[in-house]
């Protein structure tokens, strides 16, 4: 598996002094959903930054597809390109009260023909199933709508790696469902590289490749959703919880003695996992 | 979303917004600077027919919004057709104010009233014609494309997107004041009000911070550069333009040769 963004020993300060990164390794590969787990002031949102160039590291390193980022200032544009970041709330992404011309504009700075411009909105309006709203002013859409535009603005990029914050705060559970689909069929059928972060802990294992759990700006743990969930304790200690699912398993494990594991924390996972110990235990 | 909701739905909608502003400002222009009653009636019906045939918007939308305009024009038109006279003067009617002061209605200035009233009235459906027709980002493209200075353009834009979310946000946290009786009194409604103008000001910095850093990702280097939509050029619209005019200067010339 090859890497799509790896950080080494990242480090960043604000300039009042807060130490909101320090030394942040972390890894995602190529065509993989990695999760960014943390209760809020962990430094999501200020990795995130850093990893678009928004916030220019304080020390340690980036490397996209294996080469060291350089944060000159000539560089930040190819930079941008390639990292796109779709920001937790889409009123602070959409500017313009049209949505077309509001899509356009990454693709607009990035210098490209008017016809390459045009076709690239019109393919991420349609990816993002949003074609019919074309003609409405951006106020007059809702969150879910104001989302999915946000979305497009940054597909129009075409970047690599695709960086959500909390892309599924603040929806409804079938706006949930919706969201993590097309991001799913952008996985699927872009091989994007996502990097999301959330703390709605029972989508980690739907939709989650691998995890890092951060805490005051490091990272506290790592793992795929199943080897993390073995381990709830790093998860508790640090804002987190486990999944309902890994939860009734653990306490199905240690209450009543039935041989389940946490890991098991989807409902497919956890059925199979119960079937397994009652048949076990039948036997 | 106010008068906007009409111009995304004007049949219009595809069509370049530069012919719109010209024919509008020349309607608007010739309609007020001829300074006749009946140029204003014909412009008024003209460009009402416009907005209704050629835009699709519904008669009685139309209706509904002349008529918001109405109470002003009638309150400033009073004061020209009734006013002091010295006396003596002949009147279509007068009458004594307190036994001292002759007040009344003469034939020259009622016709300068009615020529007001009718003009103004054209004025506000050329106007009519154009908030109704291209919806506000179209326009103010428009202004670009005229060479209006782009700063002015992105600021009128960016003003137009924010007013949606600040007004969301205020009417939000007057919810949540009135929830816990801010506005129970004058005295506390003066306060509460107070606070939510400065609470809006702190989240208006913040807001601005914010989708700077958004702009910022998405490759923003000073330059708010997008592309808008594709949209028929609309030519024909200069030709009802010249159309228009050349009713509203045929009218003009009559109505003169005709008060001769």
């Amino acid at each position: 598996m090859s890497v799509a963004i790896e950080t080494r020993g990242l480090s960043y300060v604000y300039e009042d002094g807060t130490r909101a990164l320090e030394g942040v390794s972390l890894r995602a590969e190529r065509g993989k959903v990695t999760g960014v787990l943390g209760g809020n002031g962990a430094g999501k949102s200020t990795l995130f930054l850093n990893l678009n160039g928004v916030l220019t590291p304080s020390g340690g390193e980036v490397f996209l597809a294996g080469k060291r980022v350089s944060y000159a200032r000539r560089d930040l544009p190819g930079l941008r390109r390639r990292v796109g970041i779709v920001f937790q709330d889409p009123d602070d992404q959409l500017f313009s009260a049209d949505v077309y011309r509001d899509i356009s504009f990454g693709a607009v700075n990035l210098g490209l023909p008017e016809g390459e411009v045009r076709r690239r909105v019109e393919a991420a309006m349609a990816r993002t199933g949003i074609s019919h709203l074309r003609d409405k002013p951006t106020h007059a859409l809702s969150y879910k709508q104001k989302k999915r535009a946000a979305i497009a603005g940054v597909l129009v990029m075409e970047p690599e790696i695709m960086i959500l914050d909390e892309p599924t705060a603040g929806l409804d559970p079938q706006g949930v469902s919706e969201i993590l689909r097309l991001l799913r069929s952008l996985r699927e059928s872009l091989g994007m590289t996502i990097l999301l972060s959330t703390h709605d802990m029972d989508l980690v294992p739907l939709y989650c490749d691998y995890a890092y759990v951060l805490r005051g700006g490091r990272v506290a743990g790592q793992g795929t959703p199943g080897e993390l969930f073995l381990r709830p304790e790093v998860l508790r200690e640090n804002q987190l919880r486990l999944p309902r699912l890994a939860h009734l398993m653990e306490i199905l494990a240690r209450e009543d003695g039935l041989a389940v594991s946490p890991g098991a924390a989807t409902i497919g996972a956890s059925r199979r996992e119960i079937l397994r110990a009652y048949q076990e235990g039948s036997r | 979303m106010g008068t906007d909701r009409y111009a995304y739905a004007s049949r219009l909608r595809r069509v370049e917004a530069v012919p719109k502003l010209w024919l509008t400002l020349g309607a608007l222009i010739l309609c007020i600077s001829c300074g006749s009653a009946a140029v204003g009636l014909v412009t008024l019906a003209l460009m009402g027919a416009l907005t209704v045939g050629l835009g699709g918007q519904r008669a009685a939308t139309l209706v509904r919004f002349l008529r918001l305009p109405l109470a002003f024009l009638a309150v400033g038109c009073l004061p020209i057709v009734f006013r002091p006279l010295p006396a003596g003067e002949g009147a279509l009617w007068a009458a004594e104010v307190f036994g001292r002061f002759r007040w009344g209605v003469t034939a020259e200035y009622l016709r300068v009233g009615l020529t007001v009233f009718c003009k103004a009235l054209g004025a506000v459906s050329a106007m009519y014609f154009l908030s109704l027709n291209p919806p506000m980002t179209d326009l103010t493209q428009a202004l670009e494309r005229l060479h209006v200075p782009k700063l002015l353009v992105e600021l009128m834009e960016l003003i137009y997107r924010f007013l949606f979310v600040f007004s969301d946000t205020a009417r939000r946290i007057r919810v949540a004041q009135e929830s816990r009786l801010g506005y129970q009194t004058a005295g506390r409604g003066l306060r509460s009000l107070g606070e939510l103008a400065s609470s809006l000001f702190l989240r208006a910095w913040r807001q601005a911070d914010r989708s700077y850093t958004a702009l910022e990702s998405r490759g923003y280097t000073g330059a708010l550069n997008t592309l808008p939509a594709t949209r028929t050029p609309g030519r024909w619209l200069y030709g009802v333009l010249a159309a228009v005019a050349a009713v509203q200067i045929l009218t003009w010339m009559a109505e003169r040769s005709w008060l001769q």
